[in-house]
């Protein structure tokens, strides 16, 4: 199973919801379409799904051209946000409606759904009511739903943001259990960068109804491509900075008066141009006295708090303030207000990312 | 509600006047039924049951509740039909042309009965429909429309789209998504609407008055012609049955709403 978008673009008058959205997912793959609210994730899957027709574009489903089937002709299975159970019906009657709508025989009907809802540990419910179930159980009751008849591709539209916080991390597990071991390809919509992370192999993160950057989680969080994906997938600093030397491996950027060693990475640069530094908050350190690294700057602690796992410290330094993670096992110092203490990070620690000025 | 403000005296008495206002001519046919007199009036000396007994033993009185009874089912069906299918098509294409036909709808609450009275005496003329049992079926159950496009649009409107959407994403059809899930959803409304056309057409007589005359003798239009001819309190008997008749379809009622919201 491939599914390919070409062009995919999606316009309400004059506002431009999805514009132009390329994109291939691979058989077993899970993906997320990850943006902020109006990025047009949720209307891109609403178009694969069939409910939302496109402006201009295809969809093609192994190769076939599906833009313009109904969704009851896509088989595809569907989580939607709030579950969108059918609260006539019982757990068991629930599940077995998509196989009901394919008039398959009762006894065969109730294997299956035993099956399901075996899947989502939740047989010994199979008899109540969904609003007799909690927010966790009645999302379980969706999946069992949206996968009891073998669809080759599931849709999940938020599936998780009803959910308070611990909930929601134990479901992100099951799911991606849930996911290995079904093998079937998963499209996923979420505005939670810490789920889409953690639950898919590929993320596309959205802004303006664009795909901005897809890639793996990591490969995302490492080598952000733009401003705004470094901003939404965690948190940065940005240093804004003109390019003074091109040496072997390095080069040097001018920031303010700090002449910063940086590797250029994928990024082509030439001498005198403006770059954009990216520099997350845990990649620099805290140095001790006999320490030393290829960039070195003189900070003061203007403000920071305690986080369990860690400090968040916000210092002021040449080029401005810079918000910096320490972990809290190994503190070199315990933070105070005003304390001067010395930051320092590596050539290879920064990005050099396209300003697309989205972030700020 | 919790931390509402409790009613003053001022409220609650003229609360209870109103209620007895509602009330007291409704209850006072009660007693008016077991008179021991032999005209319409309260007991004098003791109460007696023999116009219960003269209301059971009259074959006039029973043929024109089984007369109404028929009528007001055919009307009924005819309302829920029609009201359903025109609450879901409205509710379907919410264009213009939809809310200016949603207004037709309600026409019949609005017109007062006389003049619809008037004008269906014109069409039955032409189409031989006087002092039919058909002709007052159709006429109640037209009338009856607003009550069932009222309930199942409200019900309707409280559907959630979703819903369809996962239907459809499932492989629903048109016919399996009405069936299986849109009809379900709004049965109590359907239900509401059900009750409330049938009580419509069970007490009503303008019409009647107007395209019926002695093939068809519904219970309203007995009590009417009782009132105009003879002063018989068999008369009060069946208001009470009436009364006591309607209650109960209301008490249905309310057990399908709160069926529906619990």
């Amino acid at each position: 199973m491939t599914l390919e978008l070409h062009g995919l673009a999606k316009s309400y008058g004059s506002f431009v919801a999805v514009e132009g959205a390329d994109l291939m997912v691979g058989r077993g793959t899970f993906l997320t379409l990850l943006g902020p609210s109006g990025s047009g994730k949720t209307t891109i899957l609403s178009m694969i799904a069939g409910f939302t027709e496109p402006t201009s574009g295809q969809i093609f489903l192994d190769g076939k051209d599906i833009t313009s089937e109904p969704p009851e002709k896509r088989q595809f299975g569907m989580v939607f946000q709030g579950y969108a159970l059918f609260p006539h019906m019982s757990v068991a009657e629930n599940v077995a409606f998509p196989l009901r709508v394919r008039g398959m025989s009762k006894a065969e009907r109730e294997e299956k759904v035993r099956g399901a809802l075996d899947l989502v540990q939740l047989s010994r419910f199979a008899d109540r009511l969904p609003k007799q179930l909690s927010g966790g159980q009645q999302q379980r009751v969706a999946l069992a739903r949206a996968l009891v008849f073998e669809p080759a591709l599931l849709l999940l539209d938020e599936p998780l943001s009803a959910l308070d916080k611990k909930l929601r991390a134990e479901l992100q597990e099951e799911l991606r259990a849930l996911h290995r071991r079904i093998g079937r390809t998963f499209i996923n919509v979420t505005h939670d960068q810490e789920e889409a992370m953690s639950l898919s192999d590929s993320v596309a993160i959205l802004n303006h109804g664009r795909i901005i950057q897809l890639g793996a989680p990591e490969a995302l969080y490492e080598q952000p491509r733009t401003r705004f994906v470094a901003d939404f997938l965690g948190k940065s600093n940005f240093l804004p900075g003109t390019v003074r030397e091109l040496g072997q491996g390095t080069l040097g950027v001018q920031v303010g008066a700090l002449r910063i060693r940086q590797e250029p990475g994928a990024a082509k640069v030439s001498l005198g141009a403006p770059v954009l530094l990216s520099l997350r908050p845990e990649k620099i350190r805290v140095l001790g006295d006999a320490d030393t690294a290829d960039n070195v700057l003189e900070a003061r602690v203007t403000s920071w708090s305690y986080l369990g796992a860690g400090f968040s410290i916000i210092a002021e330094t040449a080029v401005g303030p810079l918000r910096l993670a320490m972990p809290a096992w190994h503190a070199p110092f315990h933070p105070a207000e005003g304390a001067a203490i010395r930051l320092g990070w590596s050539a290879e620690a920064a990005t050099i990312v396209e300003d697309d000025d989205a972030g700020a | 509600m919790e931390g509402a403000y409790k009613p003053g005296w001022f409220a609650r008495s003229t609360g209870l006047i109103v209620a007895l206002y509602l009330v007291l001519p409704i209850l006072i046919v009660l007693p008016v039924s077991m008179t021991d007199q032999r005209f319409l009036s309260l007991p004098h000396e003791s109460l007696s049951l023999q116009y219960y007994r003269n209301l059971f033993a009259s074959p006039e009185w029973f043929a024109s509740i089984a007369q109404s009874f028929w009528i007001a089912l055919g009307a009924t069906v005819l309302a829920v039909v029609s009201g359903t299918l025109f609450a879901i098509a409205a509710w379907r294409l919410d264009r213009r042309l939809v809310n200016l036909m949603r207004a037709l709808m309600l026409l019949p609450l609005i017109v007062p009965s006389i003049v619809y009275a008037i004008g269906l005496y014109r069409y039955f003329r032409w189409w031989d429909l006087l002092d039919r049992i058909a002709g007052v079926i159709i006429a109640h159950g037209v009338t009856g429309i607003p009550y069932v496009v009222i309930t199942v649009s409200t019900a309707l409107a409280a559907f959630d789209p979703r819903l369809e959407q996962a239907a459809r994403g499932m492989g629903a059809n048109l016919s399996q998504l009405l069936r299986w899930v849109i009809l379900p959803r709004i049965m109590p409304g359907i239900l509401s609407g059900a009750i409330f056309a049938f009580i419509h057409s069970w007490d009503e007589l303008v019409i009647v008055l107007f395209i019926a005359s002695r093939d068809v003798f519904t219970l309203p239009r007995r009590i009417w012609d009782g009132i105009n001819e003879n002063v018989d309190p068999t008369m009060a008997a069946v208001a009470v049955l009436l009364v006591f008749f309607t209650v109960l379809l209301l008490l249905a009622d309310l057990a399908v709403r709160k069926k529906r919201d619990g």
